[in-house]
């Protein structure tokens, strides 16, 4: 008994070493040389195509063993822990449109991929798209996935029992400034009294700032929030609400509000399409979309980036320019809903068909012209941090009743002090 | 483990103490006894000098068997909560170089009007779901030790909530209390009562969470009520029956003074688990969002104090920031587990 308690600790002993000493050796066993054959690759679920993938896993088969995680959770957060320490960093790594701006400071993380090919693609590519992955000092860190250009999605049966036009080109056109697509609204509301225009205006001040070439930062890292041009996207998104066609949903009754017939339209880019179809599979046919009032804005999109560990930069880039060629962005654009970065993957037929959930409108028609025509904007690292105080502020406006002047006030008050926080003028 | 002062002189008799010679030689009838152990044992006094030491080397194999924990505790807790100290006088975006700013970090805690606005939040929603938790907790703990039959069913049913997984009850919330489509609106419609904005109200925001959290730990807390029940003697019961007291009288005069350290301890215990609600607002709020994420829903009323301090830390990449607020939030948790402690003190020595 007593000897046997010993050899029982004795082999606790062993296996602690042993299971240890494994650990030990799995990180760092493949790199000789500087030209790494076993490149990881770092996703999330719906972030790339996963046929794409599981075909660019297959096409590079001979040089290349491309081994893909698809990482769960808060993404940013794993992946700047997996960026402090070599051994733990993927190859390449997807980086989403909101948190790319807070990587560009730390450029020399990752690899300038114009000096490993990407130069001769650029042209290919939006610009504007591009130039959020470029950093300052012109580095380009990010090769850009998707893209979000912004429309106007309305249901063309509650426009026609409103008396309101009902062809997308018509609406398009007759609803092409904020105050038209407001005056629609409150008649729509007026017809459909259990009808609203929008869902809430966070909404519509986002798609205001987007539409504009600044943001809430400089290029000279100064606040600007304050200026002229936020004051007017405010001004103007506070409309909905004192016109009473706000519906104002803060929570998670958007799905109920979709399907059931509340929202007449919906402000969202051309991957909310996806949203609206799963909320409301019911309304398939009813909806149809239209540009946005006032001009194209863009919401998300993210990019493939190499951190500067990645152990074969070349090939990696290879992987990503073969995963993000117009061809096969116009199949992550029917696999998952990613809308193409290259213009010249509009052209093509998985893109140019009809949608049925939107009566077989040709969707392309309005997402592909409006994705050429976003503004280029300068996007500080700290902008989205800056921006939460006018978004919370204009969520009470809706939920308390706040004095939309003095929520302004507040708003721009935190913001300046998120600003001092984070190290801008 | 060592089991020489327990089994050894006890059962042996005629030794003086546990540490002598003759107790720990191995006796013939005993092989399993403390034997190996009894050769190396010396008289007291011999083995004084060096004792901690050569005690730490002759029980490395306990020591060995419960490292495992404290091994993890430093790398996992220890660390990360001694970093933290560090790091509240930085300023780091997470990857980039850090920068020493002092109390910079603490200066703009002072003067944020969020921070503020998040404490208190989250001591209203604390008051709000402990006091109604702690007070049904003991009423249920008192009913189901009063009960003959299926005590067993009770006793699970009060617990299952408090190991129900959080986001799940949260999800569940949000589709109960939802503004226009929930089943809490539904029913006050269908009795003809106009619906409550549950979601978007401040108020209310702050009630769903407090209910949610009441709904959690209710059960848990009357557990350890109904533990800290079964160790009242009976006779006491018995004698106030006789007395000619009422279930209320003994519910205030016998049950409530005689379970004082285990509400002490309940009420120490939720006080620290009750201010640092997180998922519930994380949940409730559409954390997901890309403008705007973890804000604490319409008029930031649900915004807490960790709901903020993880806005800041990695939705905003202010790591520094972030070390900042849960280390003032620490000691204000620490100012007012001491108030509790005193106030329930305080009662004991009364009488």
């Amino acid at each position: 008994m007593d000897l046997s308690r010993r050899r029982f600790l004795q082999a606790a002993v062993l296996t602690a070493a042993a299971a240890g000493a494994t650990a030990a050796c799995g990180g760092g066993a493949e790199t000789s040389g500087g030209k790494d054959k076993d490149l990881t690759l770092w996703y999330w679920s719906g972030g790339l195509s996963d046929k794409v993938v599981a075909d660019a896993r297959k096409h590079f088969s001979s040089d290349i063993s491309l081994k893909t995680s698809m990482v769960g959770g808060d993404f940013k957060t794993k992946l700047l822990t997996g960026l402090r320490a070599a051994q733990s960093a993927p190859d390449i790594t997807g980086i989403k449109g909101e948190d790319i701006a807070s990587f560009l400071p730390n450029a020399d993380r990752f690899i300038d991929l114009k000096t490993v090919g990407a130069d001769k693609l650029v042209p290919q590519y939006l610009s504007w798209k591009l130039k959020q992955a470029t950093s300052q000092d012109g580095k380009l860190i990010g090769f850009p996935i998707d893209i979000g250009p912004c429309a106007m999605y309305y249901r063309e049966d509650l426009f026609a029992k409103a008396g309101l036009p009902t062809d997308p080109a018509e609406v398009s056109s007759q609803l092409s400034t904020w105050d038209d697509y407001f005056q629609a609204g409150v008649e729509l509301h007026k017809a459909l009294p259990k009808t609203f225009l929008i869902n809430n205006i966070g909404a519509v001040f986002s798609m205001i700032i987007g539409q504009g070439t600044q943001r809430f930062i400089d290029e000279d890292n100064k606040f600007i929030g304050d200026q002229d041009h936020i004051r007017a996207a405010w001004t103007t998104s506070v409309k909905p609400y004192t016109l009473g066609i706000d519906a104002k949903i803060n929570d998670n009754t958007w799905n109920a509000a979709v399907s059931g017939g509340t929202l007449g339209t919906e402000l969202g880019a051309a991957w909310h399409a996806l949203d609206i179809t799963n909320a409301a599979p019911g309304t398939k046919g009813k909806w149809r979309v239209a540009g946005l009032p006032s001009g194209p804005s863009n919401l998300g999109g993210s990019f493939l980036a190499l951190p500067a560990t990645c152990g074969n930069p070349e090939e990696a880039f290879k992987i990503i320019s073969w995963i993000l060629s117009p061809e096969n962005q116009a199949r992550g654009f029917t696999d998952a809903a990613l809308f193409p970065t290259a213009p010249a993957a509009y052209k093509l037929p998985a893109l140019t068909g009809g949608d049925p959930f939107f009566g077989g409108q040709k969707t392309i028609e309005i997402f592909g012209p409006a994705a050429e025509k976003i503004p280029s904007v300068y996007e500080a690292p700290a902008d989205a941090a800056v921006s939460a105080p006018f978004f919370s502020e204009l969520t009470s406006v809706e939920a308390k009743g706040k004095d939309p002047d003095a929520a302004w006030k507040d708003a721009v008050s935190q913001a300046k002090q998120i600003a001092q926080r984070q190290g801008v003028k | 483990m060592s089991s020489s002062p327990v089994a050894g002189p006890a059962a042996t008799g005629p030794s003086s103490g546990p540490d002598t010679g003759p107790a720990g030689r191995p006796a013939p009838d005993r092989p399993r006894g403390p034997g190996r152990h009894g050769r190396r044992v010396r008289p007291v006094s011999a083995g004084a000098r060096r004792g901690p030491r050569r005690k730490a080397a002759r029980y490395w194999p306990q020591y060995l068997a419960i490292s495992p924990y404290y091994l993890l505790f430093s790398v996992f807790m220890l660390f990360p909560v001694l970093y933290t100290v560090y790091l509240a006088f930085q300023k780091w975006d997470g990857i980039g170089d850090m920068q020493f700013v002092g109390f910079q970090q603490f200066r703009f805690l002072w003067d944020d009007p969020v921070f503020w606005l998040s404490v208190r939040n989250t001591l209203v929603i604390w008051v709000l779901s402990t006091v109604p938790m702690l007070l049904l907790a003991l009423v249920l703990a008192v009913l189901v030790n009063s009960t003959k039959r299926l005590t067993a069913f009770y006793r699970i049913a009060l617990f299952i909530p408090s190991i129900t997984s959080l986001v799940a009850i949260a999800i569940f919330f949000g589709a109960v209390f939802s503004n226009n489509f929930g089943l809490i609106n539904a029913i006050l419609k269908s009795v003809h009562l106009s619906a409550v904005p549950w979601m978007s109200n401040e108020w209310t925001i702050k009630l769903v969470i407090a209910a949610l959290m009441t709904w959690q730990w209710t059960g848990y807390n009357a557990i350890i009520y109904l533990a800290g029940l079964q160790a009242i003697p009976s006779e006491i019961y018995e004698a106030a029956k006789m007395d000619g007291a009422g279930p209320a009288r003994i519910l205030v005069s016998i049950t409530i003074p005689m379970l004082r350290p285990i509400i002490l301890f309940t009420v120490v215990i939720s006080t620290v688990t009750g201010l640092q609600s997180f998922t519930e607002p994380q949940v409730l709020f559409g954390s997901e969002a890309s403008t705007n994420p973890n804000s604490g829903g319409p008029g930031q009323a649900g915004l807490t104090t960790l709901l903020y301090f993880y806005h800041q830390a990695f939705d905003n990449n202010d790591f520094g920031y972030g070390a900042a607020i849960v280390w003032a939030f620490f000691l204000l948790i620490l100012l007012i587990v001491t108030i509790n402690w005193r106030l329930v003190q305080r009662k004991e020595r009364r009488p």
